[in-house]
């Protein structure tokens, strides 16, 4: 690759970042009746109260907590696209395991069980497409994408069946109490203590991937597979290893949302965290700390999709749109042709 | 005839009817595998075929202007993956996501403007019509379920018939394959692979446009998710049929046949339909493992 046509990765997410708020402008200008409103609402909404900012705030948590994840499993050249049903499931055991337990426990026992188990099922779920890799030479793509589907159907069929609410005209599980719930941090929003944990897990990720041999063995696997077999590292484990690492977070994510804000499993309540998470993974450009300002501009253009929605009609799937231009940009290695040739 | 075997060619023409997106769809990916990338925008591009086709056959009530938009929509959508991960050497996966994404979002915006919903948009468009005399159908077994499909099933098989024969006789199709095999040499001798890649890709675009728009032409409608994992599927099937047109279209066929019990099974048994609606993705993933044995073992 040569240097003078290679965009440095400051210049990429300058360009992301840059090109999907111009879009945001763009489309806000297309679609509603009063721009200055709806731009001031997308924009400046999610800082405007507490109660906004607090949302704002909880809605990058999940965000950062799986995107750290899906950072770590890139890193070592593993894809998981089955970050849906992983944060799902782990919702649902957690959200299974906390009604159980009930009053039997204090609060804290009952938030480190359902968070262990909910991370559990999600590192079961993406391990099982990492030995597939490892053992049947099955693309982990592909896999964890398919599990993954599956494993939303049976989520569905849990919520909606032998877990249905008998009392709630939703499609929901039976709701936890108020004690067992994470204790809120800025009230009256729902950002709860899940945000430390989740600044915790960033910190303790960063120090662990430049610190400890496990960091620089994943790395090494990621960079060069043969050179690692060669220094005697097992590849398969690294595969393996690092779907269930990047399965755990997403099924710990999905387990703090249902202690925490949810309070419970409805039927489809975290749909595309899982997505979104692998945006703000890729925005994070590798770096374990990054993962922060990723998840809280990837929030933070879903809370104002959603502000506009309810202010003007656009749909909030708008967000897809935005996360999609900002990949692209991310990705790119390269300036156009056409431009390095009039520069020359 | 008894009403097991009433069953069973049910089963089975609705079989080769689900079998239609996929053998599209999987035969133009083909080109894009055997250019050497692995196109996981299949998905996204039969959504964007899904849409823009029926909302073109809606508008003018032709069919075959609603086809032709729903090529030009998933061919303009390959062309801009094509152009990030060619031309701006962006991630071939994460494009393909990107790709993914953007379908999801500009159907979901684009059918709130124009039809002021997210939810089912309805089209009065004439299904496409049979092709093959009456007195066919009268044919044991292969009358009912072959005859008997449609205009739309039969230009599938074409399609996968053409897609062959360009792989295995044409120069186009052979520079596609040796850029996959070989992509330094291909550049030796004088061609480009990066065209050729961009070539794979536009076709990928056109199979999965087709494919897209099949599935919105079987219910006459456009809803959210249409595609609902079958681009994955038509992805699945081309591993499984080893790039082999012919073994692929056997996948189709098996992948559709999955499809098709679990429909027969949701309408008349206690299982629950959650549960049903899972078999199809179970099937793939099932199917993926064994052939990645043979793979395995191949070594």
């Amino acid at each position: 690759m040569s240097s003078e046509s290679s965009l440095r990765s400051s210049t990429r997410l300058s360009l992301a970042v840059g090109v999907s708020l111009a879009l945001t402008c763009a489309v806000l200008a297309l679609f509603s009746a009063d721009f200055w409103g709806a731009l001031g609402q997308f924009f400046i909404a999610p800082f405007s109260n507490r109660y906004f900012f607090g949302n704002f705030l909880a809605d990058a948590v999940p965000l950062a907590i799986s995107g750290l994840g899906v950072l770590i499993a890139f890193r070592s050249k593993n894809f998981n696209l089955g970050g849906e049903g992983q944060l799902y499931s782990g919702a649902l055991v957690a959200g299974i395991l906390a009604l159980r337990l009930g009053q039997a426990t204090d609060p804290l026992e009952l938030w480190i069980a359902a968070s262990v188990a909910g991370a559990l099922t999600g590192a079961l779920i993406a391990a099982l497409s990492g030995a597939l890799k490892a053992y049947r030479g099955v693309s982990e793509l592909i896999s964890s994408f398919l599990i993954s589907a599956i494993v939303v159907n049976v989520v569905d069929f849990f919520i909606t069946g032998p877990l249905q609410d008998p009392a709630s005209n939703f499609q929901t599980t039976r709701q936890l109490a108020a004690q067992f719930l994470l204790p809120k941090i800025l009230v009256p929003s729902k950002l709860d203590i899940s945000a430390c944990v989740a600044l915790a897990l960033v910190a303790g990720a960063a120090v662990a991937a430049a610190r400890t041999r496990i960091g620089f063995e994943l790395k090494i696997c990621g960079e060069n597979e043969e050179f690692a077999r060669y220094c005697g590292i097992s590849v398969v484990r690294y595969d393996v290893g690092a779907m269930a690492f990047s399965g755990a977070l997403y099924g710990l994510a999905g387990a703090l949302l249902v202690i925490g804000p949810q309070a419970r499993v409805m039927r489809g309540f975290s749909s595309g965290i899982g997505w979104s998470a692998i945006s703000v993974a890729l925005l994070a450009q590798g770096s374990e700390l990054g993962v922060v300002p990723a998840a809280l501009f990837v929030a933070f253009l879903g809370a104002g999709s959603n502000q506009v929605m309810i202010g003007s009609g656009i749909p909030s799937e708008i967000i897809s749109i935005l996360q999609a231009v900002a990949l692209f940009f991310i990705t790119a290695q390269a300036l156009p042709r056409v431009r390095r040739r009039r520069k020359a | 005839m008894s009403a097991t075997s009433l069953v069973l060619i049910d089963i089975l023409k609705y079989t080769v009817a689900a079998a239609t997106p996929l053998l599209f769809a999987s035969m133009g990916g083909l080109f894009s595998e055997l250019s050497g990338m692995l196109n996981i925008a299949l998905e996204g591009l039969m959504g964007i075929g899904a849409f823009f086709g029926m909302a073109a056959a809606g508008l003018s009530g032709s069919l075959m202007i609603g086809a032709l938009a729903a090529v030009c929509a998933a061919v303009l959508g390959a062309l801009l993956m094509g152009s990030v991960t060619i031309r701006l050497r962006a991630n071939l996966f994460i494009a393909g996501l990107a790709m993914n994404l953007l379908s999801g979002g500009i159907t979901a915006v684009l059918s709130q403007w124009w039809y002021h919903t997210k939810a089912v948009v309805a089209f009065s468009i004439a299904s496409p019509p049979a092709i093959f005399p009456e007195f066919l159908h009268a044919i044991p077994l292969i009358g009912p379920i072959i005859f008997t499909q449609s205009s739309l099933a039969v230009s599938s098989w074409l399609w996968a018939l053409a897609v062959a024969a360009i792989i295995r006789r044409t120069r186009h199709g052979m520079r596609i394959r040796a850029t996959g095999m070989n992509a330094a040499a291909v550049a030796a001798l004088g061609f480009s692979p990066d065209r050729s890649r961009m070539a794979a890709l536009i076709w990928s675009g056109i199979g999965s446009g087709l494919g897209g728009y099949a599935l919105g032409l079987s219910i006459s409608a456009f809803v959210p998710n249409i595609v609902s994992g079958r681009g994955w599927v038509a992805l699945v099937a081309i591993y499984l049929g080893q790039r082999k047109p012919l073994w692929i279209a056997a996948s189709c066929l098996l992948f559709a046949l999955a499809e098709s019990l679990s429909n027969y099974i949701q309408g008349f048994s206690t299982i629950p339909p959650l549960l049903v609606l899972a078999l199809p993705y179970a099937v793939t993933l099932i199917s993926l493992i064994v052939a990645g044995k043979k793979r395995a073992a191949g070594y």
